[in-house]
């Protein structure tokens, strides 16, 4: 089964952080990736830039308003992403807990609708 | 640059909707993918199960705390993603209103930070 893991962090925990540390979590975010992949449980992982770099989108009755900042401003932000195709939920849980922005923020791990949305 | 297009929607409005309208949006979208597709602008497209099987992972001092999600409460819940690769925020944005999920609901826009040594490729 796949599942989308969404990563939340309080981006200004981040940026407190000293350069070297963050440098450190970053090799370390990369190196659980690789292994995940060499394990064939990834599928696709990338960090987002900041929410000021959001824009949001709705079209109604064909015109399109576009609004920046994100969907919902919340104390921690989403931060990056991790596709994963493992054997069950218990699994998806276990690889979110073991990224190291666990730690720090927050995962939500949710289920792809593999046979469509209808 | 790549773009995530993050697909907000009211699920209780969407589960309301006849099914064959809904079979016929999940039908635009998917040509959607595939029009990306042809114009080298596709990279991962997926819905998501309802926000209700979310499951919320934090891990404080070595311990894990495994909570139900999702982890925000809204109007509109996620039900949706596409991966894009576009020229510039502009032409994402145009993309996402080419979204069907944009019609009936929201789409944000978020470009990726682009680093190497991801698993990616």
């Amino acid at each position: 089964m796949k599942y989308l893991c969404l990563v939340y962090v309080e981006e200004k925990i981040l940026h407190a952080m000293p350069q070297s540390e963050r440098v450190v979590l970053s090799n370390e975010s990369m190196a659980y990736c690789d292994g995940l992949q060499k394990q064939g449980q990834l599928i696709a992982a990338s960090p987002l830039h900041p929410v000021e770099t959001a824009t949001t989108v709705r079209v109604r009755d064909g015109k399109t308003s576009t609004t920046d900042g994100p969907f919902a401003e919340t104390k921690e932000q989403l931060g990056g992403y991790l596709l994963i195709d493992v054997r069950d939920l218990n699994d998806a849980v276990r690889i979110a807990s073991k990224f190291p922005a666990a730690q720090f923020g927050s995962i939500e791990v949710r289920p792809l609708k593999e046979l469509g949305c209808a | 640059m790549k773009f995530m297009l993050i697909v907000h929607h009211d699920e209780e409005a969407f589960s309301k909707i006849e099914k064959e309208k809904r079979q016929q949006l999940l039908a635009e979208s998917i040509e959607l993918t595939h029009q990306l597709h042809a114009a080298g602008q596709y990279l991962s497209a997926s819905p998501l199960q309802p926000a209700a099987t979310a499951v919320m992972v934090r891990v404080r001092e070595g311990k894990p705390l495994v909570t139900d999600g999702p982890f925000i409460e809204t109007r509109e819940q996620i039900a949706g993603y596409f991966l894009v690769d576009a020229k510039d925020l502009k032409e994402a944005v145009r993309i996402a209103t080419r979204v069907p999920g944009a019609h009936i609901g929201t789409v944000e826009v978020r470009p990726l930070i682009e680093i190497t040594g991801l698993p990616n490729e």
